[in-house]
């Protein structure tokens, strides 16, 4: 019951600080959101962008077009020298009649009939495509099938997923720099704000220590307010994000020409992460703001 | 059968523990200014003592010492049998809640009532509603305030807001009520009503100390007086006059 009591005198106590310095609290809020913004980018490029690489990851094989007219013993003991290989996990043959079949396929997917003009005697090129155990044997299997007389060209998607791996890597980085200016700047914020509530209640403070209030009912006030604009910066934050997500997804998809869409799962763990991180860096700064700025209390 | 070689009981009266004891205190600041050197005063439970000086004579430090708002560079001083110097941090609460304080200025917050000042000493302590509702009306009664209750402090008089800053003292029951400078805003019919107060307050038990300038007061009071000069007491004399009489 005590705590109780405690726990509703703090909360009030923090609701009419933060009112009584709106300015300040709502400046050191928006500067919450901005920073907790720039966060959820982060998260959903990033996000975005590995949905993308496990896609391409999935699809990343090497591809080996065949010289024309292979006798089938030849192009059985290729499969079989294939199979063989370290990483191999599927080795499919795609002969001229196949790819072709595959080709007005695709055609028809976009609504277009495939026109040959009349050359019925146009002919694709066989083929074989090699599945691998892992994205990163792209190029030994490669080079296992490079000089072989059965081959013409060797093809592999390993580049394009090394470009992507990449451009994560450079979007993780400079993410990481902006998110941490703009989370000491926050930090700073509520630091000063907790600052500037402590000096404007010296009086209520001063009363309280005389009349015998602990320590905790001096401070957690201060702590509590930190951490409230934490949440409405958290919850404004959240609501941006599920209002954008769907016009987002899209625009991604545009942008980094791969399919980028996350599960709603995704949607649920980045409020989670939010929600963590605003109250976490309201406690924290309001935190160092108390015990700078209350060390001789009590 | 009666041992006629027994004794008969006779009560004898307990000694009075003192509420406050300094023994050879002294204080320097940090800029080497001697506040208080060798002071040993012992106040029992129920006196009333003036505490006189000029200013700068160290009556302050004297008040910050037994709130512990300071620690003594020298020499030890408990309060209500607690040894400030060994106190613990998280003890501090309770002991200030045994020692009412208040200053010439009153301290009281602007935008609270009269009744809102007083309760606000229960409220961060953790009192509950039921505790602040009954003792609050019970302080203001007391100290004649009751039908103020819902005036701001901007409101009230000098002598009202300072009844105020006593109602809001007492709201623990302390053992002990520090006054620095009570009157020293006020004018003289208004200190003296508030002095009538503080003796109500004294015959009620609690032992007061009185921090004042105000000559007229403590040469009509007779009470105990202590006398600081340069840090020093150079007076601890009972039924005595501000000024030494020769």
């Amino acid at each position: 019951m005590r705590l109780f009591r405690f726990v509703a005198f703090a909360v009030v106590r923090a609701w009419q600080g933060f009112w009584r310095n709106a300015m300040m609290s709502l400046a050191a809020t928006a500067t919450m959101v901005l920073m907790l913004v720039l966060l959820s980018g982060l998260f959903i490029v990033i996000g975005g962008l590995n949905s993308g690489l496990a896609f391409i990851e999935k699809k990343v094989g090497v591809t080996a077009r065949l010289v024309d007219n292979l006798p089938q013993a030849q192009l059985d003991t290729l499969l079989a020298d294939i199979r063989q290989l370290p990483g191999v996990a599927k080795v499919d043959y795609v002969s001229p009649a196949m790819a072709m079949d595959r080709l007005r396929q695709a055609y028809r997917d976009q609504g277009m009939t495939l026109d040959l003009g009349g050359g019925g005697d146009i002919t694709l090129y066989a083929s074989v495509e090699i599945k691998l155990t892992d994205a990163n044997r792209a190029s030994s299997v490669a080079d296992a099938l490079r000089g072989r007389l059965e081959v013409d060209i060797i093809t592999t998607r390993q580049v394009d997923y090394d470009k992507l791996l990449g451009i994560i890597g450079v979007i993780r980085t400079a993410g990481i720099a902006a998110l941490a200016l703009v989370g000491l700047t926050v930090l700073f914020m509520i630091v000063n704000m907790i600052r500037i509530a402590v000096y404007s209640r010296s009086n209520e403070i001063e009363i309280m220590r005389l009349v015998g209030a602990s320590d905790s009912f001096i401070r957690w006030p201060f702590i509590l307010e930190g951490i409230l604009c934490g949440f409405i910066g958290a919850a404004v934050t959240i609501i941006l994000v599920a209002v954008a997500w769907e016009p987002i997804q899209p625009i991604m998809v545009r942008v980094f020409q791969m399919p980028t869409a996350v599960s709603a799962d995704f949607l649920a763990f980045l409020s989670a992460v939010i929600l963590g991180v605003g109250l976490g860096l309201g406690a924290i700064g309001s935190w160092i703001s108390v015990r700078a700025n209350l060390a001789s209390a009590a | 059968m009666t041992n006629t070689l027994q004794r008969p009981f006779v009560a004898r009266p307990a000694p009075i523990e003192p509420v406050i004891n300094m023994v050879d205190v002294g204080m320097t600041y940090p800029n080497g200014k001697v506040a208080l050197a060798d002071v040993n005063v012992s106040i029992p439970e129920g006196d009333f003592v003036f505490l006189v000086g000029p200013s700068g004579a160290g009556k302050s430090t004297f008040i910050r010492l037994l709130i512990r708002e300071q620690l003594p560079t020298t020499g030890r001083v408990v309060v209500a049998g607690r040894d400030l110097a060994t106190m613990r941090r998280s003890q501090v609460p309770a002991l200030r809640r045994r020692i009412g304080i208040v200053f010439q200025d009153f301290r009281l917050l602007p935008s609270k009532t009269v009744y809102e000042n007083v309760a606000f000493a229960l409220e961060v302590t953790g009192a509950t509603s039921a505790e602040i509702r009954q003792r609050v009306p019970r302080l203001l009664n007391l100290v004649g305030l009751h039908e103020h209750d819902d005036h701001l402090p901007a409101q009230l008089s000098g002598g009202e807001q300072q009844r105020t800053a006593i109602a809001r003292a007492l709201v623990h029951d302390p053992k002990m009520l520090i006054a620095d400078e009570p009157t020293g805003n006020l004018d003289p019919v208004t200190s003296w009503d508030l002095i009538q107060l503080l003796i109500q307050i004294n015959s009620m038990g609690t032992t007061v100390l009185m921090a004042t300038h105000n000559q007229e007061i403590v040469n009509a009071m007779r009470r105990r007086v202590l006398a600081l000069e340069h840090g020093t007491l150079v007076r601890d004399e009972s039924g005595a006059a501000y000024e030494h009489e020769y």
